[in-house]
């Protein structure tokens, strides 16, 4: 379960690519949807934080439309509820997240992402 | 119960290799039983995660097998805390972490590693789990990327340690030794001994339905004061201050980094301390 939300913190971290090296790019993904308890509260309070163009690229790559391009001024309920949707209930299971940067690939295995480097790329 | 022997350790070679060999490998084998032996959260983690504001992230630097993942049991979906573990069997467990149905987020990863966002939790934990690296420098490297990891504003960190200092109802037996270990802890090994039926792999081979095997994790049981002295050696190579923001003239040319230690202490045979890191704006 590489969750969007989760997605949108990871960045690669292989030595010396310290630039362009967020958003990871999926590639290959199989995807599960499974019920969140929505929280509009913790959506607010976390909405700072995300980086929104890379919340929507990735949902766009996952076939989720739902979300604008840009942060509506409005939070408005039916936002909230197509935020939570993208950002807590899309389970990317298996698939490969790629750095945009030096293309080092990141496997997903059984819903858990391998963020492991071997001893000659940590930085 | 027989009290459970600690032996002294010598960490010698690559320490990577030696944690591999002593620390990940054992972990991986022992995942279920010792994830059996792992659910009451200690009343110290328990209440920093209930002081968590609603809509933080966090990461759980070493989380195990995920218990403190559902924390708070009473307001759960308001904060999100990210488990990271070397072990990918103990990993396995922590997903379904909770009594819940819930799946939580976990990552593969190490604790030396940086494969976020700069500042981008809001609060990090690491229990029971800088005790596993093998050097001095390693355990300063892994409190640098909890530094580096938090908000620099607002972060908060938790740090726990196994202490040399045991409670009296500890069943460990400590070798006392004649070196410095007061000042600059202890390098131990601690056997586990899994008593369970013969893994799948090997059934049906001349083992018996039942086997015993005892692995020797390796651990650092950490000195007085010991920790405290990682979070000034980790601030230091960071440029960060130690202390509260309002010791410093609120008027500088730049911001400065700081990082305050609001709790240093000792629960049940661990220290921990509570930091918080501060920022002076421009
Ligand atoms: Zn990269």
């Amino acid at each position: 379960m590489v969750r969007l939300i989760t997605h949108n913190l990871l960045a690669c971290h292989v030595k010396g690519c310290t630039s362009n090296n967020f958003p990871l790019q999926f590639r290959d993904v199989q995807i599960e949807l499974r019920e969140a308890e929505f929280n509009p509260d913790f959506l607010r309070g976390f909405m700072p934080k995300l980086e929104w163009k890379a919340l929507v690229d990735a949902s766009r790559q996952l076939g989720d439309t739902s979300l604008p391009p840009e942060v509506p001024e409005m939070l408005d309920d039916d936002f909230l509820k197509n935020l939570h949707h993208v950002l807590l209930e899309i389970h990317v299971e298996e698939g490969v997240m790629t750095c945009p940067n030096c293309r080092h690939e990141y496997p997903i295995l059984n819903g858990i992402p391998n963020m492991l480097l071997a001893e000659h790329e940590i930085g | 119960m027989a009290p459970k022997a600690v032996a002294p350790a010598i960490v010698d070679g690559d320490p990577q290799t030696y944690e591999n060999e002593n620390v990940h490998a054992i972990y991986d084998k022992i995942a279920s039983h010792f994830s059996s032996t792992r659910y009451k959260p200690w009343p110290i983690i328990s209440v920093f995660m209930s002081s968590i504001p609603t809509g933080w992230i966090g990461l759980d630097a070493g989380t195990g097998n995920g218990k403190y993942l559902p924390l708070p049991l009473d307001r759960p979906s308001d904060i999100l805390t990210i488990g990271l573990d070397r072990s990918i069997n103990l990993l396995r467990l922590a997903r379904h972490a909770g009594e819940s149905r819930a799946t939580r987020e976990v990552v593969w990863g190490d604790v030396l590693g940086h494969c976020w966002r700069p500042g981008v939790f809001d609060y990090a934990i690491s229990i029971a789990t800088i005790h596993h690296l093998a050097t001095h420098e390693r355990r300063i490297e892994a409190v640098k990327r909890l530094l580096e990891s938090v908000d620099p504003q607002h972060g908060r960190i938790l740090i726990y340690v196994w202490a040399i200092e045991q409670d009296e109802l500890s069943k460990r037996q400590i070798p006392t030794g004649d070196d410095d270990s007061d000042r600059r802890g202890k390098d131990v090994v601690v056997p586990w001994v899994l008593s369970q039926p013969a893994e799948p792999a090997r059934r049906g081979g001349s083992e018996a339905p039942t086997e015993q095997r005892v692995f020797n994790r390796y651990y650092h049981m950490f000195a007085k004061g010991e920790l405290s002295g990682l979070v000034h050696g980790a601030a230091a190579d960071l440029g960060m201050h130690v202390g509260e923001p309002s010791a410093l003239a609120s008027k500088q040319l730049h911001p400065i980094r700081g990082v305050e230690i609001v709790q240093d202490g000792w629960e049940r045979s661990n220290y921990y301390v509570e930091l918080r890191c501060w920022q002076t704006s421009e």
